[in-house]
């Protein structure tokens, strides 16, 4: 069984990953957890590969063609590329309060509600894994609930908000079959290289205004216009309008720099999570 | 038995402990930092008993580990790319001052254009340090590997590099077997050692007949250690239970009439492309190499007359693949290149590859 989790940094992808190698190995099977590496940051996509079998696994290499896919972030859902390679037979489990049609078994469960109602926020950020775990045991996972809470607990105690977000994942999950039509994605295109150089160009990291966990919105009122946030900003996503201070939302990663240089305390924190922040 | 969920780094970790290593000198890189972050905390928390330096650079890292070496303990350090290329100087003077050091290496591609993805190239481009040089291709392995590595190191004196592939096995979490290794590994006894009780000088000059005695030794030294390896090979096994090739090993080789040559985490793919082949009807085998140094050129004999096709996931401008180059020295091979800077290699991209391969 090959699964693969699409997720956010921070809401606990790899670790996932690993409970669920870990439980499979204590329920007989051999098991691999592979993360993929690549800009290792908060909000970035993550994506790790699980592997569970009755006979010693060899394979090195990712998952393309999942038989379980967990999408631990809501807004990721709206990509259709993390569903690529479902099979007719393959099952989505996903971090929603409602059901997609992005498979023809769908499971789905509210995790981010769940995290943020038992208080699993790090750093503003839900971590859904825990609740995540528990709706897994809806699918086909090969895995008892005694198993996977015993390894959820082995990982982060046995804290009792732990406990009930993991049993409410498990009892809240809402198993669907869906609407299918199999995808199919052309091959990316190559990159060519002769020489190491580049300039600075838009977008060369993809659309990293979705790593963003917290949103910066500026004040009209109080903005006076002396540019200190355009002035330190790491990104250039801020300009200058002639209705005053823009922020271009596509690639800003919300770091909050342009807050805490703010002279005018102009520039408020806005969750993206659905959590209330807490003001500067 | 202890079995525990582990990365390959942290494998690489246990077994340095288990194996009763007593110094480690080491500079974070990834994707070999997290060895070093596990070390420290082992050492910290007094679960290993072990002197751990954070050095101010790889140069230095591999420079102490000679010293401490010298002085009788037994040493450990891990590096990957960039960081190995740094160490140069001091794997060459490792080899010649004859300390047995074990070093795992987390390949990765070497830069500019940055990338710190799987990449054979950097720790095959030492080749000709003289370091003793195997290549893991599953977590267990790695813990294995180092085990045995320090018994052939130690008694060849020659210092042994064990690799694997960064993230694709460095990072990968498996069930891996805890053997404690008492009794297969007891305190290090080292045949000479610098003290002060017994000054001697090392590393001294030698005029040229001298010098050429001593690069002969050490060429001695990876011959005595292809005698060696079996022979430790069964010791772990009887220890153990785990049958860990040190040299090589091959798969549904009997009857092939061709053969894949893989290493590292691409051999394991090359496994299952061998599976995938063969229910196409394809008379195909592997064999995956395991120690490049000592060579063990006897697998010219295992080939035979069979087709050979060598996988490097590895290439040197100007040379190609660097696997391939050495094998093609024992019996005429072609050659495929696939994986460099990290790229996904998956059974059915091998067979597929070779299967266009074999077509023209």
């Amino acid at each position: 069984m090959e699964i693969r989790i699409h997720g956010r940094g921070g809401q606990g992808v790899v670790t996932m990953s690993k409970i669920i190698a870990e439980a499979a190995n204590l329920e007989g099977y051999f098991s691999q957890s592979m993360p993929f590496y690549g800009a290792e940051r908060r909000g970035a996509p993550v994506v790790s590969f699980t592997r569970i079998s009755e006979d010693p696994i060899y394979r090195t290499s990712q998952v393309y063609y999942p038989d379980i896919l967990i999408v631990l972030d809501p807004i990721l859902i709206n990509f259709p590329e993390v569903f690529s390679g479902l099979g007719e037979s393959s099952i989505a489990v996903l971090n929603s309060g409602s059901s997609a049609d992005v498979a023809k078994k769908v499971v789905f469960v509210d995790a981010t509600r769940i995290a943020i109602e038992h208080g699993l926020v790090v750093a503003g950020m839900p971590v859904p894994n825990v609740p995540m775990l528990g709706a897994l045991l809806s699918s086909e996972i090969p895995i008892s609930y005694k198993t996977m809470l015993e390894v959820v607990q082995k990982h982060f105690g046995a804290d009792e908000r732990i406990v009930s977000s993991f049993n409410e994942g498990y009892k809240g999950a809402r198993r669907k079959t869906c609407r299918f039509t199999k995808m199919h994605f052309g091959h990316k295109g190559v990159m060519e290289c002769e020489i190491p150089i580049s300039t600075p160009s838009k977008g060369v990291a993809g659309r990293t205004g979705l790593w963003r966990v917290v949103k910066p919105v500026v004040d009209s009122e109080r903005c006076n216009g002396c540019m200190s946030c355009w002035l330190h900003c790491p990104e250039g996503v801020i300009v200058e309008t002639e209705e005053g201070i823009e922020i271009d939302y596509a690639y800003c990663k919300g770091c909050m720099i342009c807050s805490s240089v703010c002279p005018k305390n102009a520039i408020k924190h806005e969750s993206e999570m659905g959590v209330v922040q807490h003001a500067h | 038995m202890l079995i525990k969920m582990l990365t390959g780094n942290q494998a690489a970790a246990f077994a340095a402990m288990n194996s009763m290593v007593r110094f480690v000198a080491a500079y974070p890189i990834t994707p070999a930092t997290p060895v070093i972050e596990t070390i420290s905390k082992l050492v910290e928390e007094g679960i290993m008993e072990a002197k751990f330096v954070p050095v101010e650079s790889e140069h230095s890292a591999m420079a102490a580990c000679i010293g401490a070496s010298a002085a009788g303990l037994r040493t450990f350090t891990a590096t990957s790319s960039h960081g190995l290329a740094y160490m140069h100087e001091m794997l060459h003077w490792a080899v010649n001052a004859r300390t047995p050091v074990v070093m795992v290496v987390a390949n990765r591609a070497i830069g500019p254009g940055w990338n710190i993805w799987s990449d054979l190239s950097d720790s095959l481009s030492q080749r000709d340090t003289g370091w003793l040089q195997f290549y893991c291709s599953s977590v267990q392995e790695i813990y294995d590997t180092i085990a045995m590595s320090y018994r052939v190191a130690e008694d060849v004196m020659v210092p042994a590099m064990v690799c694997y592939d960064g993230f694709v096995l460095s990072h990968t979490s498996v069930p891996v077997e805890i053997t404690p290794l008492e009794g297969f590994i007891n305190e290090y006894q080292p045949k000479w050692r610098i003290s002060i009780e017994k000054p001697l000088t090392h590393g001294n000059i030698l005029p040229p007949d001298a010098y050429i005695s001593l690069r002969k030794a050490i060429h001695k030294a990876h011959r005595k250690a292809l005698e060696l390896i079996p022979e430790i090979e069964e010791e772990f096994f009887d220890h153990t239970g785990r049958s860990t090739p040190m040299l090589y090993e091959t798969y549904r080789f009997e009857d092939a009439e061709e053969v894949l040559v893989a290493v590292g985490a691409v051999a394991s793919e090359a496994r299952i492309a061998v599976d995938i082949l063969r229910s196409a009807g394809v008379k195909v085998g592997l064999l995956r190499l395991k120690s490049f140094r000592p060579f063990p050129s006897q697998i010219r004999r295992t080939l035979g007359d069979r087709k050979v096709t060598v996988i490097d996931r590895d290439f040197i401008p100007g040379v190609g693949g660097i696997v391939y180059q050495e094998i093609s020295n024992l019996v005429q091979s072609d050659s495929m290149i696939l994986g460099v800077g990290g790229a996904d290699v998956t059974a059915e991209m091998i067979a597929e590859a070779f299967t266009k391969l074999v077509e023209v």
